[in-house]
């Protein structure tokens, strides 16, 4: 293909996405779309691949499961697929997000074929059930989560099924915004035909789809190559979703990262069954986590189109947190892309020599206030979802408090002069967590700290947030960041609002509590005691490590600000010396029942670590993510001693015969 | 007398003069001297004007913008509200640059470090009541910290400070006393704007340029004083008028867009005097191609914008700039991509055909192999370029490709520089809800007559502009601008008629403060002019639109059947029954110039032979052909001739392609029509 036509073309296509953006921005009714731009679109060929989506603006959350959207119309329609005919679709069990991502499909046929498929998912502010906004933590069953709505076809030969939208429309809240929503997507999408349609007449389908062809083959070229520079092999990793109620009942997502020559497989097996909470995916989340890890540490330049993921496949079993079926609820499924992507970095890292970068939040952090406005009288609903620390990488620290790589970059916090207008809440503090980004050469972002006063009068407080308990690693021997952390001081004392950490739903508060949402730090990258101490100094001096911790955890010492070089080497080789290690053993016997990893430690090693039955503890992976594993028994012959499955000595095996290993927290997370 | 506008770039400095009784003009380019660019000016005035028939000199200039893009800027100290020393640094979350998939993104770091951030325990309500006093104990305790940090300057951000400025007041007046001569920069007047961290991220890059711009300004007056001109230069703000020196020194921030704010201005005058309401103005440089749409003689105006991943919110002419200019550089991706820009060769060493050590192939580099651009000419009077070494860069761009021809390469070199410019046009318009083929394109800068007809045919416009003076096409209108000031009020409300009474204390209290700056820079009432409007929105949006009023006869329902109109034309629906918001009054005030008429064109010719420079071979559509090539200044009113042509003169040329018709109008402005 010319490579002069070959561009044209790409921007072209790029452009048109871009201008269904601007179309849709211009048109819908609900703010989320138009304000908070919580829409994605995109170009699908006929054969459910990406074709074109804008460079950043659009949320890979949203895209990349169209493919599976696009499937299941053609599995359900096949050739019945007419000019005119329109497709909804919702329904995480065949490719869906969560119900209120509702996604539009758009036929447009060239000499009589089916080609391009201009598509929209877009975020509807409700789509029904238990809860307005329809997102809730405490669902059981996805009939409380809205609307379901399987691929359908909403028009046909060009005439809206008008039965088929009174009745979607009747179960949802605020139905004019969801028409005009609707038909702003409509609108939005007959436009994009047009231009390709315009495309079509100016270059013919020939050309155009030997573009197409050519743009995708490119993408899964370069994705093969980086491919082929990696080690063949089958690499491990585990990460957890904190379910429960009372106590943590850990989820896990077990990850095997396979490359053999130019392809790789990511096997989910050994993932928790599905449960009876938020914390479940459709078929279509987990491969979009890890098509993001995977395209963010390979190839983080190339276009976003299916092309490169034709090298990749990810295995889903059916029943699964990662693929569940019918009624598992599915509203926390950022929480589950995150906890697949934390799997699949960790084993990717050690196919890529360790060049990951430090885990993140974990999941939306969704923080709700609501009560009744005693200034009005009205009820309100006050949402944050804040922003973390971003993970440490080798050759730069992470950055403090902001949208990470994985996500689309949005808006998480009100402005306070609103806020203040708004809600009877008073913002007391917005700042950055000191000591809160994991510890390493390259030290993890800081968290932050949003601390809200009510007002007035009693209101209830829910959180969605994972990595409360287990927070964000570190990597190749940096520490893990400060988990995130939702609580209430009331009087003077600090109030837990649940049992399970992160886990809240409508804990009564009153007037005068003083309301806390912190967010996690990044993990850290590389030992602590590898960090330029000029660097500690500054950070000292900045106040985002405090003195104690520089001495402590990197071993510098400070005189009057200055590095003093002959006690900081010093005190490393104290610190380094005294760091708990164990040498590992074997463990036999079954895992636990519930997919933890469990270890037993030698009483030595537990004293020393000041451990105890049922804490977590972390073995230092110095080539990557550190494993965690709950302690079920202490015990057994001396010296410092652990005993693990074989597949984790094997992993950890490569850093040397002995391991370190830290507390991570108690079963509370204390 | 005559009036001088002087746009400084970072590559050239032009000037212009503009006699105003005839409205005759003459133009110069000079290398600019960054640094010490008054030197670049004043030797460009000795190429025009006798100091003594200078009536006023305006200039736009981007030495804030590039100190903030370069992060040469002051120390900065903070002072906020205690809690709040972080919140210039977290904002919104938002990482507000290209960051998706790639896990080593690093953010940009706010221009205040966090050990010159400084808290005062105060706190103000958003009805401006006072919760929690500032005493003087504290003031004393922010002075005695912030002395042996030694800033260069101050930024003073409290909470509701648009509310009630009674504390960031005071806490200025502690700050001057303490340490006189250093600028102090209030949120509550840089922008008395309610959301704290666009108000903030404002304040604290005014604060950051403000001594810069101080020197720069006092240097360039004190040259020129010396010099014999008058005092006084005008600096063009972002949003499209002139700042006095007094001003562009209080509040730099506001000339951020001024350069290609100038370009936009006289786009506008240059349309009103053909009576052409509706354009887009094309705008090609060497790294960027700027894009404007004005629509009933009107620009968009925003007051979202990021400059270095920080927001400002000060308004100014809404501008699409792509990375996509004269000096782009082509290269091959990784996957055998052809791709063009956005990399530039930028200034240093430019273009491979500039013979100062580029060796990539540019767009000007493809654009000379082809005979479009003319080795003839050096550009801007003093660089000369060179045909064999813009073939050889593009050689090796073909080589890379497997062996491509290389005429071939450099038309599709233009061909996907073209369609990124395309692109971004197609995105202005539809996002103001206009179709691009209502409207004329008005191509200017040192390219952009030369882009202009592909981009045109791209987007079905079938009527292009090349205006008079393209390449210095900013300078004049910078030399034509009125003095504009921008105020604004924030009173959150319900728009109902109790609302009124407060509205319209807020304009009256607007307009005496107006014409009292305007009275002190020499200008009479009847100079005075005001333009008032409301930025309002539904209750419950977080985002508002703003809309024009005349206090005289506003009325709620009046106004927000403006709104309803706006919103219905901006997103296509509109909610009469909703409740209608206030978020902010705004007045801009202009103090009128005089401003000379677009003059008629004295053609010194009167035919078209006479203008002919040379006939040379230039590439259209896969083949030489020969063309003849005009020099622009000698062409007859009147004439008109059809492509292939080239138009030549001083800073820019037009090239009109085959099928498409050229004539020169009255004004001497270049129309060229296609033969559809």
């Amino acid at each position: 293909m010319d490579p002069i036509t070959l561009e044209v073309v790409r921007e072209a296509l790029s452009s048109i996405v871009r201008e269904m953006r601007i179309n849709l921005t211009r048109t819908s009714y609900s703010s989320i779309i138009y304000e908070g731009e919580d829409f994605s679109c995109v170009l699908m060929s006929a054969a459910a691949e990406i074709v074109a989506m804008s460079a950043g603006q659009d949320h890979p959350l949203h895209i990349v499961p169209i493919g599976w959207s696009m499937r299941a119309v053609r599995e359900k329609f096949g050739d019945d697929i007419r000019p005119g005919d329109i497709f909804l679709h919702n329904d995480p069990y065949t490719g869906g997000t969560h119900l209120n991502d509702v996604a539009m499909i758009y036929p447009m046929f060239a000499e009589g074929r089916l080609f391009l498929f201009p598509v929209i998912r877009a975020h509807w502010a409700d789509v029904g059930g238990m809860t307005s906004g329809s997102i809730s933590g405490a669902v059981t069953e996805i009939y409380q989560e809205g609307v379901r709505i399987p691929p359908i076809k909403v028009a046909e030969g060009g005439r809206v099924n008008q039965a088929v939208v009174d009745v979607l429309f009747a179960n949802m809240r605020i139905p004019r915004d969801r028409d005009g929503d609707f038909r702003a997507m409509v609108g939005t999408c007959a436009k994009a035909a047009e231009r390709v349609q315009a495309l079509l007449a100016r270059y013919g389908l020939a050309v155009l789809e030997g573009c197409i062809g050519e743009l995708l083959d490119r993408a899964e070229q370069r994705m093969r190559q980086k491919l082929r520079g990696l080690p063949d092999g089958t690499y491990r990793y585990e990460a957890y979703l904190e379910a429960g109620r009372e106590r943590l009942e850990p989820l896990v997502v077990k990850a095997a990262v396979i490359i053999a020559g130019d392809t790789l497989t990511v096997d989910l097996g050994g993932t928790s069954p599905q449960t009876a909470g938020p914390t479940n995916v459709g078929p279509a989340m987990a491969p979009t986590g890890a098509f993001t890890i995977i395209k963010s540490f390979l190839d983080p330049g190339g276009d976003i189109n299916s092309g490169a993921f034709r090298p990749l496949s990810v295995l889903t079993p059916e029943g699964t947190i990662v693929n569940a079926r019918p009624p598992a609820p599915c509203g926390g499924m950022v929480e589950v892309k995150f906890c697949v992507e934390s799997a699949v970095m960790g084993a990717l890292a050690q196919a890529i020599e360790g060049k990951v970068t430090g885990d993140l939040k974990g999941g939306g952090n969704h923080a709700y206030l609501g009560g009744v406005d005693p200034r009005t009288g009205e009820p309100y609903v006050f949402y944050e979802y804040p922003a973390a620390g971003n993970g440490a990488w080798d050759g730069g620290d992470g950055n403090n408090t902001v949208r990470a790589f994985t996500e689309s970059d949005m808006t998480t916090l009100q402005p306070i002069e609103a806020v203040e207008q708004k809600y009877p809440l008073r913002v007391e503090r917005t700042a950055l967590r000191e000591d809160s980004g994991g510890d390493g050469r390259w030290r993890g972002g800081l968290g932050l700290s949003r601390e809200l006063t009510l007002l007035g009068a009693d209101a209830r407080f829910s959180v969605l947030s994972e990595k409360n308990i287990l927070p964000p690693y570190g990597v190749c021997g940096g520490t893990a960041g400060a988990p995130n952390r939702f609580f209430v001081i009331r009087d003077g004392a600090a109030v837990e609002p649940s049992p399970l950490p992160g886990k809240v739903s409508g804990f009564p508060l009153r007037a005068g509590d003083l309301v806390l949402l912190q967010s996690s730090g990044g993990g850290g990258y590389g030992d602590p005691l590898a960090r330029d101490p000029e660097a500690v100094a500054r950070d000292v001096a900045d106040g985002v490590v405090s003195p104690d911790r520089a001495r402590r955890v990197y071993g510098v010492i400070l005189r009057d600000g200055r590095v003093d070089g002959e006690a900081t080497r010093r005190q490393r080789e104290v610190i380094g010396a005294a760091r708990p290690r164990v040498r590992l053993r074997e463990l036999g016997g079954p895992g636990a029942p519930d997919g933890r990893r469990i270890c037993r430690l030698s009483a030595a090693a537990a004293a020393r670590l000041g451990v105890a039955m049922g804490d977590i503890v972390e073995f230092v992976n110095p080539a990557g993510a550190p494993l965690r594993a709950w302690i079920a028994e202490i015990g057994g012959e001396d010296g410092d001693l652990a005993w693990l499955a074989p597949d984790a000595c094997a992993l950890l095996a490569a850093g040397g015969d002995a391991v370190e290993i830290r507390r991570v927290a108690g079963p509370r997370g204390a | 007398m005559v009036v001088v506008g002087i746009d400084v770039g970072g590559t050239f400095t032009d000037l212009t003069e503009i006699d105003e009784a005839t409205g005759g003009v003459r133009i110069t380019k000079v290398p600019s001297t960054p640094g010490d660019e008054a030197r670049a000016v004043l030797a460009g005035l000795e190429r025009l004007a006798d100091p003594r028939a200078v009536r006023r000199i305006v200039h736009g200039t981007t030495v804030a913008t590039n100190a903030i893009i370069q992060r040469r800027g002051a120390r900065v100290a903070l002072v906020t509200t205690a809690g709040f020393r972080d919140l210039i640094e977290i904002g919104r979350t938002k990482r507000n640059i290209p960051a998706l998939f790639n896990p080593t993104f690093v953010r940009p770091r706010p221009p205040v470090p966090r050990p010159l951030r400084f808290e005062v325990p105060e706190r103000i309500l958003h009805d401006g009541s006072v919760l929690r006093p500032l005493d003087e104990g504290a003031l004393a305790r922010l002075v005695d910290a912030v002395r042996p940090q030694a800033p260069q300057a101050f930024a003073v951000c409290l909470l509701f400070s648009y509310a009630n400025a009674a504390h960031e007041q005071r806490v200025a007046r502690a700050l001057e006393q303490a340490f006189p001569g250093t600028p102090v920069s209030l949120s509550s007047e840089v922008v008395p704007e309610y959301r704290e961290f666009e108000r903030f991220s404002t304040t604290v890059f005014n604060a950051y340029i403000q001594p810069l711009m101080e020197r720069y300004l006092e240097a360039m007056e004190k040259r020129l004083l010396a010099a014999g001109y008058p005092p006084g230069v005008l600096t063009v703000g972002s949003s499209g008028g002139a700042l006095t020196v007094d001003a562009a020194r209080r509040l730099p921030i506001k000339t951020i867009a001024s350069g290609p704010a100038g370009g936009v201005s006289q786009a506008i005058f240059v349309a009103r005097s053909i009576g052409a309401p509706d354009v887009i103005t094309y705008d090609i440089g060497g790294t960027s191609t700027d894009v404007c749409l004005i629509s009933g003689f009107a620009p968009g105006v925003t007051t979202e914008s990021l400059l270095a991943g920080f927001p400002v919110k000060t308004p100014q002419i809404d501008i699409k700039s792509v990375g996509a200019g004269g000096g782009s550089i082509a290269w091959v991706d990784i996957d055998g991509a052809l791709q063009v820009g956005p990399q530039s060769a930028g200034a240093e060493p430019g273009p491979a055909c500039y013979g100062r050590g580029g060796l990539e192939a540019t767009v000007s580099d493809a654009n000379l192999l082809l005979g479009r651009l003319g080795a003839g000419r050096p550009l801007g009077g003093t660089i000369a370029l060179d045909p064999a070494l813009a073939a050889r860069a593009v050689d090796r761009l073909a080589a890379r490709l497997g062996g491509f021809d290389a005429h071939r390469l450099a038309e599709g070199i233009i061909r996907i520089m073209v369609a990124r410019t395309v692109s971004s046009i197609r995105e202005i318009t539809i996002q103001r809800g206009h179709d691009p083929r209502d409207f004329t394109l008005m191509a200017f800068g040192g390219a952009g007559g030369m882009h202009a007809i592909p981009t045109a045919e791209e987007l079905g416009i079938a009527r292009i502009i090349v205006p008079r003076f393209p390449g210095n096409f900013s300078a004049l209108g910078v030399a034509a601008s009125d003095i504009k000031l921008d105020l604004v009020r924030t009173c959150i409300g319900r728009l109902a008629g109790d609302a009124l009474p407060r509205l319209q204390e807020l304009f009256a209290g607007m307009r005496e403060a107006a014409a009292r700056q305007l009275q002190e820079d020499g200008f009479a009432p009847a100079d005075m002019r005001w333009v008032h409007a409301l930025d309002l929105r539904y209750v419950g949006q977080a985002f508002e639109l703003t809309v024009p009023v005349e206090p005289e006869t506003l009325t709620a329902g009046g106004a927000a059947g403006a709104f309803h109109a706006r919103h219905l034309q901006t997103y296509g629906h509109a909610s009469e029954e909703a409740a209608v918001e206030v978020v902010n009054a705004r007045l801009t005030a202009f103090g009128v110039v005089t401003k000379p008429p677009l003059a008629r064109y004295a053609s010194p010719t009167r035919r078209l032979a006479e203008a002919l420079v040379e006939e040379r071979a230039v590439y259209f559509g896969g083949r030489f052909a020969p063309c003849p090539v005009y020099e622009r200044e000698r062409l007859p009113a009147g004439a008109r001739f059809p492509g292939p042509a080239v138009v030549e003169e001083f800073g820019s040329t037009a090239v009109v392609f085959p099928g498409w018709r050229a004539e020169v109008d009255e004004f001497g402005t270049l129309r060229l029509e296609g033969a559809a």
